[in-house]
Formats: C-alpha cells, sequence, structure tokens
C-alpha cells in the first residue's frame, strides 16, 4: 500500500513540476492584472464606490483561466508520452497501468488546484481591499466547489486524451464545459419545448452530462448572498468526485486495452 | 519591378482616401468600437442593460417582476402595484438535478436600494458607451442616478448627453423635463423640455403609435400641470382635453383632472 502510495505521490509530482516548468500560471495571472488594474480605477459617471462588477469580472477570468489550466494539463497528461514514446519506460517499471493513469491524474488536479488557490487568494485579497470583507465563509465554499469542478474536467480531458487527438480533446472539452456551465441548469426546461427526437437528445445531457453549474457559486459570492448549506456542499463535491471517478474508470477500461 | 509596385501602392494609398472621401466604408475618426462592431453595438448595449437589470435583481437572471429599470419607473404606469420583493422565482424545481441548482444558486429576488444602486452604475455606463443610440441605456442611467443615487446633477447632464446623440427622442426631451420638475423644481426649464418633447413626439397610425401616444398623454400632463403652476387654468383645461382626445383611457386624465379640481 505504501509502495503504491509513494508511486503515486511521485507520479503526482511529475505533473506539478510540468505545470510550473512551463510558466502557465505567471503568463494567466499577468493577464489577469492587466486586465483587472484598469477595472479598478474606473468611476462610471464620476460615481466611485461600484465594486461588484470588478469582483464578477475578476472571478470569471478565475474560472476562465481555471478551465484553460484544468484541460491544459489533463489533456497533454499522455499525448506526449505515446508520441515520444517515454510511455514505454514509464510501462516497464514495476508500476500499474491504473496507478500511473491515477499518479497522473492527481498531479494534474494537484496542479490544477494549487493554481486555484493561488487565483483564490489573490480574488481574496482584492475582496479584503475593496468591499473590506476579508475571507467570509462563502469564499471557502466557492474555493471547496470549485476543486470539485477540477476534479471533474481533469478527468474528463484525462479521458478525452486517451480516445481523441489533443486538438480535438481540448475543442470538445472546452465545448462541453462552456455548454454545461451556461445552459446547465437551464437543460430540463429547454428539452421541455423541444419535439422528439431533440427531447431525448436534451434529456440525455441533462441526466448523464456533467453538471459543473453545481460547483460555480459566482452568484452568491458576487452579490453577497448567504453561503449554501455544508450538506449542499458536501453532496456537490461527492458528485464531483462520482463523476470524475466513473470517468477515470473508463480510462483506466481504455488504458489497460490500450496498444502501442 | 517590386519598386515600381510599392511607389504604385503608396501612391493608391494617399490618392484613394481624398479622392472617395464620404464612399469609403470606414469613416475617419470613428471610434474604435464603431470600427469594430458597427451595428452590433446595439446588442451589446442591450446585454449590458441585461447585466444591470440582473444586478438591480440581486445578481438572478430572468426575473418575473413587474420592477425594473426598464421604463418601470413612469408614475402613471405603475401606481398601486405591488412588485414582490423576494417573492420564489418561477423556476420549481422538477427533478434531482433541478432540486440541487436551485440549492446552489440563488432564486429568490431582491431589489437593489439606495447606495447599493451603484453597483448598477458600471453596466449603465458601459450600456450608453456601447451604443450612444440606446436611449433606454441613457434612461435608465438617469433614473438610477436620479431617484436612486439622488444625484440629479449628473443625472441631467446624462440626458443631455443622450438628447445630443439622439436628437429625435421624445422620450429622452420628457425624461429631463421631469427630472427639472422633481428634482430641480426649475419649472421655465422642464416647460422647455415638454415643449421640445411634444414637437418631437409623432405617434404613428394604429398600434404602432400606441407607445409613442402615451407618452404624448404623459408630456400633456407636466404641460397642464406647469400651466396650473403659473395660474394658466385654461391652457391646463385645454391640454387635458388634448389627452382625452388622444388617450381616453389615460391614467393622467384623471390625475390632471383631480389637480385642476383643486384651489
Amino acid at each position: 500500500m505504501s509502495v503504491r502510495l509513494r508511486q503515486l505521490g511521485a507520479l503526482a509530482c511529475l505533473s506539478v513540476r510540468e505545470l510550473y516548468r512551463r510558466k502557465d500560471l505567471i503568463v494567466v495571472f499577468l493577464l489577469g492584472a492587466v486586465i483587472l488594474l484598469p477595472l479598478a480605477f474606473f468611476s462610471p459617471f464620476g460615481v466611485a464606490g461600484a465594486s461588484r462588477y470588478i469582483s464578477e469580472m475578476a472571478l470569471l477570468l478565475v474560472w476562465v483561466f481555471s478551465i484553460a489550466i484544468g484541460l491544459g494539463v489533463s489533456a497533454r497528461l499522455f499525448p506526449p508520452e505515446f508520441e515520444s514514446r517515454t510511455i514505454f519506460p514509464l510501462l516497464a517499471k514495476p508500476v500499474g497501468r491504473g496507478t500511473i493513469l491515477l499518479g497522473k491524474y492527481l498531479g494534474a488536479l494537484a496542479a490544477s488546484s494549487l493554481a486555484l488557490a493561488v487565483f483564490y487568494l489573490a480574488y481574496a485579497l482584492l475582496l479584503g481591499l475593496r468591499q473590506g470583507s476579508w475571507f467570509p465563509p462563502i469564499l471557502l465554499q466557492a474555493f471547496v466547489l470549485h476543486v470539485g469542478f477540477l476534479a471533474v474536467v481533469t478527468a474528463l480531458g484525462l479521458l478525452g486524451s486517451l480516445l481523441l487527438t489533443p486538438a480535438a480533446n481540448l475543442t470538445l472539452c472546452a465545448l462541453l464545459v462552456v455548454g454545461m456551465l451556461a445552459f446547465g441548469q437551464r437543460l430540463s426546461t429547454l428539452a421541455a419545448t423541444q419535439t422528439v427526437p431533440g427531447k431525448w437528445v436534451l434529456q440525455a445531457i441533462h441526466w448523464a452530462g456533467p453538471h459543473l453549474e453545481f460547483f460555480d457559486l459566482r452568484q452568491r459570492l458576487v452579490h453577497a448572498w448567504p453561503q449554501i448549506g455544508w450538506g449542499v456542499c458536501a453532496a456537490v463535491s461527492a458528485y464531483a468526485l462520482c463523476y470524475a471517478a466513473a470517468c477515470l474508470g473508463v480510462a483506466g477500461l481504455i488504458f489497460r486495452k490500450k496498444r502501442f | 519591378m517590386a519598386a515600381s509596385c510599392a511607389v504604385l501602392a503608396i501612391a493608391l494609398g494617399q490618392a484613394i482616401p481624398p479622392f472617395f472621401s464620404g464612399r469609403l466604408p470606414q469613416v475617419a475618426g470613428a471610434n474604435v468600437l464603431t470600427l469594430v462592431l458597427g451595428d452590433a453595438r446595439l446588442v451589446l448595449s442591450n446585454a449590458m442593460l441585461d447585466k444591470a437589470e440582473e444586478y438591480f435583481h440581486g445578481g438572478v437572471r430572468d426575473v418575473v417582476c413587474e420592477f425594473g429599470l426598464g421604463g418601470a419607473h413612469d408614475e402613471h404606469d405603475h401606481k398601486g402595484e405591488d412588485h414582490g420583493e423576494g417573492a420564489e422565482g418561477a423556476v420549481r424545481a422538477t427533478d434531482l438535478w433541478d432540486r440541487v441548482n436551485s440549492l446552489v444558486h440563488a432564486q429568490a429576488h431582491r431589489h437593489v436600494e439606495g447606495d447599493e444602486a451603484r453597483e448598477l452604475l458600471p453596466w449603465l455606463w458601459a450600456a450608453c458607451r456601447a451604443s450612444p443610440q440606446n436611449i433606454q441605456a441613457y434612461e435608465s442611467a438617469a433614473f438610477v442616478l436620479e431617484s436612486m443615487l439622488k444625484r440629479p446633477a449628473e443625472a441631467a447632464l446624462l440626458l443631455e448627453e443622450g438628447i445630443r446623440h439622439n436628437p429625435d427622442s421624445a422620450s429622452l426631451e420628457y425624461s429631463l423635463g421631469k427630472l427639472s420638475v422633481h428634482a430641480f423644481h426649475d419649472f421655465a426649464r422642464a416647460e422647455r423640455a415638454f415643449s421640445t418633447a411634444r414637437e418631437k413626439c409623432r405617434p404613428a397610425e394604429g398600434p404602432a403609435g400606441d407607445a409613442d401616444r402615451f407618452l404624448e398623454g404623459n408630456i400633456l400632463f407636466y404641460l397642464g400641470f406647469l400651466a396650473k403652476q403659473r395660474g394658466d387654468l385654461g391652457r391646463a383645461r385645454a391640454y387635458l382635453a388634448e389627452i382625452e382626445a388622444l388617450v381616453p383611457n389615460h391614467v393622467a386624465i384623471r390625475d390632471l383632472r383631480d389637480m385642476l379640481q383643486e384651489k
């Protein structure tokens, strides 16, 4: 057991190091600062004091960057290994294929979550400085659910990387993630207004698709609504774990049967 | 050969703008938004206005509510109506996923009040800048500045800017007149604005002109009110008769009649 944990840890560390080697985090951080700094000094119609718009923009950037990092990291876990044939020395080691897959997934999730933690820390400072609200409990809930979101997204990216080419995987996953975030809440209503077979397709997506909008607490955070119950937070996190586990299970089956 | 082509290209580049002045697709001096978006500016502006509306309802989208920024601030439209503050929205959980969604995302809405209304301004500012032809954006922004933030001077400046960009708009002149009456008590300025609004208001025939006829009824009400203020009761009665002829069921008829019966 401890050997397996050490193997998982070593594989996860590799993914985290890879993210920091590529300097993605620095680039997105600078980009965020360039977008947000001019907005911070903006006073429309000569009236200062509005802060929700900047809070919303900052959270939007956090979400966009987290999707880019989560998908980018997970979609590039295996294809470079297949192309450069470095997968063979890895498979030759006394490590099971399932361990390799899980280790790489945990590495991608850890790297994305660490980047997310940095974003949320910056956002918390912005929130404290502009609105005087230092680390409210809902911020912790938002972070926990956002990590759950990344757990699903990285699992989808990893699964896609075993089935599709990198470009197709990134495109399809990005479409799915953005589509579910935008329309996930309205899928049942949309399905009710459609005729067969459109209705069946929408209902299938509604039941089987990843409901990523569950993890989005931006509305509550920006507009100072009360936090959600911790029970709801736990249930949504459990949904993320189950969905990610299902994706990893399918990915494990594919990876086990994959011929190189 | 290459050098002569380059010289020819430079010469044409210099000659074409003055020669085809006014016939080229891009107008010299037009701002970046016009160049990039063209007519899509109005769509962008309306999206910003929707965002302001969302902020007005505490970040809740697609709210079924009678009270809002979009034209809901005319006293003749909303007398005695309850807007159901904090009422549960129309969203009803039909299955497990909908139930989770309703627990995670706020469903009931609330209205932004008082100083909190400054949170709407960035979106209203963006709506006005995205399309200066969006009259609704100017009216909503002026309403927020005047009624919610008690900044009538800024509201008046904004309405004047809107009128400069939309010289044919009777609605903006009417809003400026109302602001002059209620916020500044400047009746002379108000009368000028209402008179100009009346000149600009030209309702179309049939149902298409209903909204403009309603607006003209409102303008006539204020003109009647101002006539009464300066003691010209005959003129005020003439305005009342005009409203009765124009929009027989207009609520302003009753208001103006009550006002004229007061000593």
